[in-house]
């Protein structure tokens, strides 16, 4: 049985008879010991998807989803009391900017021994050392010395240490990152995903990366999820995503990567821009911007299905050679180069 | 002497040993401390080409970009645009100065004015330098560079709130090339931008360089944008240039151990280029308290005691410009 | 690899219609009941002080000899001519409240703007240029604000001699810290902003950039406080005339109006009632509405 596992999230803002889609119907699992990367592009809903999750929407976001259980409790119908208990020591979760996620006017001991306190209880010497024995595990240089520091007075990175220490302080099972190295410069970036990967292999974890790097999350992760305007486009193994895209969206992706492009080439763009809470097409999100999509793609919207192996949301999934399947010469109107 | 001239021979900016220093408060009763955000750096740009500045946050790389647009005063150090130096300019230089160097900011939801018509922040720059052109002008002028950069006529009465990140850009894009510059100093202009919006960015910036002849000044810290646009490269650590050179030469074989940790740090979606090297330990020193010798020798694999010491200048290198004492025995 | 490229031009797609800034304030505003109705109000009394030549039955300071203190019409041995009956020497008081609407607001929106205006241009010198201009300038509003605002009235007003236009321009005075605090904070957050420096680059100048550029981005917290300063800038107009240093009889000033009726408290409760009301309608009618303007004017408070 997987750790976490939703099945058709839905999360909505706005009025009840005009609600936006943040999130529409995504499913997915993470197991023990297991990196599930998130990708999408700004407003794709992959960090509203795991505030869900948290249970951090507030009002007037509503979520509803058919199953949402994590290691066999169902979090929806558990009590508001409970479920924050696992939340807490059980899921922890990490942001992406690390100055604000710690509380400037205390000290890092005094901030690592409340999370200790709250959940895992034992007198103040054993806390303490609990929290010197994190600093080390996070590889903070000197760490006697930083437990009386506040956090202005470290660096991004270290603060994002400290961060994950806090997060990692009551052993939780699973561990949601997102966009954990976004505020970070490229070194610090490269130690700091390094820390989680050990981390989270040491203590046999489930880790949920949530990313716009597609390189970032093909490097740490085992299974990666593209989400686009709310919805799950395509998902499937590290490996194989990026080699061989299934849905349009992966494949333009990619080739929008300068890392792609040869020489001083054009790259090869995606036209237009993600849909926001206005502009919603009304067939499948992409429709407008797809170099494959024809009229039965404007007019009806495509449901995740299996191809190859893979959970795509297409009409006509990509195959080896990244051209279109199933579709006849006769329904085709764009361009398919 | 005008900025405008561009002489044969001579390069089309040039920045020779620039350097700027803050003074920064400590606090109540202790002395003030210098920063060195910008310690010697010079460089040549010639015209339509693109020269990247690459480098993490305190390298002093945003630092450069306010010195080369006169947005600050250097603390020493000479700039020359086509030969002539930029020192105390007097109104008609300074026009002529602005007509020559634009720049384009980061953020572009914070670099366009959010009370303005698109229209009038386009028209701005226009209005100021080029007094000859009346009201009807100066329009016909605004249109005709939104239609260059992909803007729709019609969005000349929208506000900067109602375009997305990218479509923002354009407009910051427009806004610096309306004056039809020689050199533009784009500071991370697609950082900020979706994968998908980036690419069309980049796109646009390239495009519009060979159609007006513009040279670039890139600042960026994304490798592989770098690599995509950049004609030569220049690796900046705590204020001074680490290496500088051809970007491809740079990219296939990098001298520098802070270049090669740089773009070994970079992740990479195809597995066949991923470098397995271990990471850079160690954070960025503060500018405050620079190490001595040289500034990277604490993080440095290779570093030697001569390191610690000396500071090690640039200096040619198979091509190359590197900043390092043991760049022979390492390449 | 033609192909590749994309034409500029094909690339930009119109992003749908988010709702315009002002309508999404209307929007918030208009949710907010207590500020809707203060908007109902003010405009109520702004009608009544425009109007009041037509709408007063009678000359506010038209004195009717046979009809000394009498008492609102649904009291017994009123006078049916005069709806809220009449003062100590004969006048009709409804017609002297309206009349006293039109004196209210002129005060309010005078001493706000003169207020604002020059606040306005103090605070906006003093942020834009920091250094010493910024020192002299704010440890003098320190200085001012230090000082209780009736105080500080009344010496000015004492060393100007009493009236209605010098009551005005002392309350202004007392008035200005507030607005160039309120300028400077928000043009020193403008001045960091990459739109600025953009400006600069485009060679714009400094009077360009403080007026042109940087003001209107920083109007939002000074309406609302110009709001909020009409109301108080009324209830000092109306201390100033109750202590007999503001307006002066017979102008039917609504603190004016309340220090003449002082001594008939027990005998003729309505000449000091309703003079009373008037004022803390319209002061409670700008609070709110003050308060309104801010919650929608504040991204902060927006979800």
């Amino acid at each position: 049985m997987a750790l976490l596992e939703v099945k058709n999230l839905t999360v909505e803002f706005g009025s009840e008879d005009k609600p936006f889609r943040a999130v529409d119907s995504v499913s997915y699992s993470v197991d023990r010991g297991e990196v599930l990367g998130i990708v999408g592009e700004s407003g794709s809903g992959k960090s509203v998807s795991s505030l869900a999750v948290m249970g951090l929407i507030d009002f007037p976001g509503r979520v509803s989803a058919d199953a949402l259980t994590f290691d066999g409790q169902d979090l929806i119908t558990m009590p508001a009391k409970r479920r924050r208990e696992i939340t807490g020591k059980d899921i922890a979760m990490i942001f992406q900017d690390p100055m604000s996620a710690l509380n400037p006017c205390f000290t890092v001991e005094a901030q690592i021994m409340e999370a200790l306190k709250v959940h895992e209880g034992g007198n103040k010497k054993q806390r303490r050392e609990r929290t010197l024995d994190l600093l080390n595990q996070v590889g903070i240089p000197d760490p006697k010395s930083r437990m009386t520091a506040y956090p202005h007075q470290l660096s991004g990175g270290m603060s994002q240490r400290i961060v994950i220490a806090m997060a990692i302080a009551c052993n939780p099972r699973l561990l949601i990152a997102d966009e954990p190295t976004t505020a970070l410069d490229v070194t610090i970036q490269a130690q700091i995903i390094d820390l989680l990967l050990k981390l989270q292999e040491d203590s046999d974890m489930g880790l949920i990366l949530i990313t716009h790097d597609l390189a970032l999350v093909s490097e740490a992760a085992n299974r990666i999820q593209v989400m686009y305007a709310g919805q799950l486009f395509e998902s499937g193994p590290a490996d194989s995503i990026f080699a061989a895209p299934r849905h349009p969206y992966t494949q333009a992706l990619l080739e929008a990567l300068p890392e792609r492009s040869e020489g001083h080439d054009r790259l090869r763009t995606i036209p237009g821009v993600v849909p926001g809470q206005y502009d919603r097409p009304q067939g499948c999100l992409l429709a407008p911007r797809c170099r494959y999509a024809n009229e039965h793609c404007v007019k009806a919207r495509p449901e995740v299905s299996d191809f190859n192996g893979r959970d795509v949301r297409c009409f006509y999934p990509l195959n080896d050679q990244g051209q279109p399947t199933g579709l006849t010469a006769d329904t085709t109107t764009g361009e398919t180069v | 002497m005008s900025f405008l001239d561009t002489k044969p021979g001579v390069p089309l900016l040039e920045s020779d040993d620039l350097v700027r220093h803050y003074e920064v408060n400590r606090g109540f009763g202790k002395p003030s401390a210098m920063v060195k955000a910008l310690d010697g750096v010079s460089f040549t740009l010639e015209s339509q080409k693109t020269l990247a500045v690459v480098g993490e946050s305190g390298c002093g790389k945003s630092t450069l970009g306010r010195q080369l647009t006169l947005i600050e005063k250097p603390t020493s150090g000479a700039l020359k645009l086509n030969g002539n130096a930029v020192g105390n300019l007097s109104d008609k230089e300074a026009k002529q100065f602005r007509r020559t160097v634009q720049m384009i900011f980061q953020n572009p939801y914070g670099s366009l004015n959010p009370r303005k018509k698109v229209g009038q922040i386009l028209a701005e720059p226009v209005l100021l330098n080029m007094d000859n052109l009346g009201r009807k002008e100066r329009e016909e002028r605004v249109h005709a560079t939104m239609a260059k950069v992909g803007l729709r006529p019609e969005f000349y009465q929208r506000y900067p709130h109602m375009f997305s990140g990218g479509q923002r850009q354009r407009i910051a894009i427009a806004r610096a090339l309306i004056l039809e510059p020689k050199v533009i100093v784009a500071d991370e202009p697609v950082s900020a931008l979706d994968v998908s919006v980036q690419a069309q960015v980049l796109n646009l910036m390239m495009d519009l360089q060979e159609e007006m002849n513009v040279a670039y000044v890139f600042i960026s810290h994304d490798l592989s944008v770098v690599r995509h646009i950049a004609d030569d490269v220049m690796v900046m650590y705590l204020g001074r240039v680490a290496e500088k050179g051809p970007t491809d030469e740079i990219f296939a074989k990098p001298l520098h151990p802070y270049t090669r940790a740089l773009l070994a740090s970079a992740p990479k979606i195809d597995p066949t280029q991923r470098v397995k090297a271990e990471p850079l330990t160690g954070e960025l020193p503060s500018p405050i308290n620079p190490p001595s010798g040289c500034a990277f020798h604490k993080r440095c694999p290779f570093a030697t005691e001569e390191c610690a010491k000396v500071r090690p200048e640039l200096r040619n290198f198979e091509g190359r410009e590197v900043a390092c004492h043991r760049v022979e025995e390492i390449a | 690899m033609s192909e590749n490229t994309t034409p500029s031009a094909a690339a930009v797609e119109p992003v749908g219609a988010p709702p315009s800034p002002l309508r999404e304030t209307w929007d918030y505003f208009r949710k907010n009941r207590g500020a809707y109705v203060g908007l109902i109000v003010i405009a109520i009394i702004l009608f009544l002080a425009l109007t009041a030549q037509w709408v007063a039955p009678y000359d506010p300071i038209a004195q009717d000899r046979a009809a000394f203190l009498k008492p609102p019409i649904w009291m017994e041995g009123a006078d049916p001519r005069y709806i809220l009956g009449t003062d100590a020497v004969g006048r009709d008081i409804l017609s002297r409240l309206i009349h006293g609407a039109q004196l209210s607001v002129s005060i309010g929106v005078f001493v706000v703007i003169l207020s604002m205006v020059s606040g306005i241009v103090l605070g906006m010198v003093a942020g834009y240029f920091r250094g010493w201009v910024e020192v002299a300038v704010m440890r003098l509003m320190d200085i001012m604000l230090a000082l209780p605002s009736l105080v500080m009235a009344l010496a000015i007003v004492a060393i100007l001699g009493p009236g209605l236009e010098n009551a005005m321009l002392a309350i202004a005075i007392v008035q200005l810290p507030h607005y160039v605090r309120l300028t400077r904070a928000s043009v020193v957050s403008e001045l960091n902003k990459e739109y600025v420096i953009a400006s600069q680059i485009a060679g714009a100048g400094h009077v360009r950039q403080m007026f042109v550029n940087i003001l209107p981005n920083c109007m939002a917290p000074l309406i609302v406080q110009g709001t909020l300063g009409i109301s108080s800038a009324i209830l000092d107009a109306a201390a100033l005339g109750f202590l007999g240093l503001g307006a002066q009889p017979p102008l039917p000033e609504w603190g004016t109006m309340l220090s003449e009726a002082r001594e008939f408290v027990g005998s003729a409760w309505w000449v000091i009632t309703f003079p009373g009301l008037c004022i803390l309608v319209t002061v409670l009618a700008f609070n709110l509405m003050g308060d309104g303007l801010r919650d929608a004017l504040d991204p902060k408070m927006k979800r």
